[in-house]
């Protein structure tokens, strides 16, 4: 960069219209950006995440049975690492379990995944559960 | 300078020294990004209707910005066209030999896995070969006269802001740590760099008086250029952050008060790049 030919520029006194509603625009934007984080922030928080999960469906691919599954969270609090044990039991005998961890369950948000077995759910039933989180 | 390269009198080496400083460029602004674990893995997964818009935008973008820097002086839309599609080409190559030799990409792999990745990748590259021009590049004295920052167009000054934000949001907007560091956050800290970010732009440009900073006709009252420059680039600023943090899937199934806190995170570098494209472009 040459310093020389870089001078400071003067920007116009006479600015077209154009530029004024430019510059309101923003500003409403930027207040009410910074309005609705601030609403939130007098709002309540939660202390701890509150994890739910939902199986969204079963199929078999390749080599084993993949059964996809939804995680929400209701509360505000934001979960990382999340460890989410599956269970297949056929009656009262647990046939195979399976843990993974999820990187993050953000707050009032989802994440989704799958977990894969290697016995077949059909016809048994099958737990899906959320067993720990950190804080992020 | 335009009849320099026509015919007998073209000239081999300004040619090859101009190709070789868009590969300079693209490897000094994206290296960061050829180095970014997260860039990889998203090239494999990214939804390719998001690549694609993201690839297209790149190509307007690219025929703009030549128009205003590029490798030679155009003067013309032709000459912009011809000066952006030989940076995104250089762009393409250089994410394509860098990924192929830092060991990213590997025969046998997936084709798209490999296109999306190299694609990816080249978009901040070939901004990157582009701007090469403009500062690896020694400037002409005549350029002074005709790119004087004075003659600057308002829309152009918001387009030039819109390129620095997104340059560095794209450097950091794939990074786990931009949604991490919204989870770490209370709203009254992303309050906070709101405001901290929109006076580090004004601050940029027109308090600190670095080379190439802004200053105001005498008489002007000072809001003046707040409410018109500042307010305005932190918007552009703001929105190329939501653009890149949708773009690679970061508010996929999130809250909308837990989106805007992390695209208030990425509004931070955005502003920044934002001021500092005013300076140096």
């Amino acid at each position: 960069m040459n310093a020389q030919s870089k001078q400071r520029s003067i920007d116009k006194g006479d600015p077209h219209w154009i530029e004024w509603l430019t510059g309101v625009v923003s500003m409403a934007f930027v207040l009410a950006l910074i309005g609705w984080i601030g609403w939130d922030a007098i709002g309540p928080r939660d202390t701890a995440p509150e994890l739910s999960v939902r199986i969204l469906g079963t199929s078999a691919e390749g080599a084993g049975y993949h059964v996809r599954f939804e995680i929400a969270n209701a509360a505000k609090a934001t979960a990382a690492g999340v460890v989410v044990r599956g269970e297949i039991r056929d009656g009262g005998r647990t046939l195979e379990t399976i843990e993974m961890t999820l990187d993050y369950v953000p707050m009032k948000s989802t994440a989704q995944g799958g977990l894969i077995f290697t016995s077949d759910p059909e016809g048994r039933s099958v737990r899906v559960s959320a067993v720990g989180y950190s804080d992020p | 300078m335009a009849d320099v390269r026509k015919g007998s009198n073209f000239d081999h080496r300004r040619f090859v020294v101009g190709l070789s400083r868009g590969i300079a460029g693209a490897l000094l602004f994206a290296l960061p990004m050829f180095l970014t674990m997260e860039m990889w893995e998203l090239g494999f997964y990214i939804d390719r209707s998001r690549l694609f818009l993201l690839l297209s935008v790149n190509v307007p973008l690219l025929i703009v910005l030549a128009h205003r820097i590029g490798f030679e002086r155009t003067s013309t839309w032709r000459e912009a066209f011809r000066d952006a599609a030989i940076a995104y080409f250089l762009g393409i190559l250089s994410s394509a030999a860098i990924l192929v030799a830092i060991g990213v990409l590997r025969f046998g792999q997936a084709a798209t896995e490999v296109a999306g990745t190299i694609a990816l990748q080249a978009v901040p590259a070939s901004i990157g070969a582009l701007l090469a021009r403009s500062q690896l590049g020694q400037r002409p004295h005549d350029e002074d006269e005709k790119c004087s920052p004075a003659d600057t167009t308002y829309v152009g000054e918001l387009f030039m802001m819109a390129v620095g934000a997104l340059f560095l949001s794209l450097n950091v907007a794939p990074t786990e740590e931009m949604i991490l560091l919204s989870y770490k956050m209370t709203p009254w800290h992303a309050i906070a760099v709101v405001l901290a970010s929109i006076a580090l732009m004004h601050g940029f440009v027109y308090a600190l008086s670095f080379s190439g900073g802004h200053g105001m006709e005498k008489g002007t009252p000072g809001w003046h250029a707040f409410v018109r420059f500042t307010l305005p680039g932190y918007m552009v600023a703001f929105l190329v952050s939501v653009y890149c943090l949708w773009t690679f899937h970061r508010f996929d199934d999130v809250d909308l008060v837990e989106a805007a806190i992390t695209a208030v995170v990425l509004g931070f570098p955005s502003a920044i790049g934002a001021a500092s494209a005013r300076l140096i472009l």
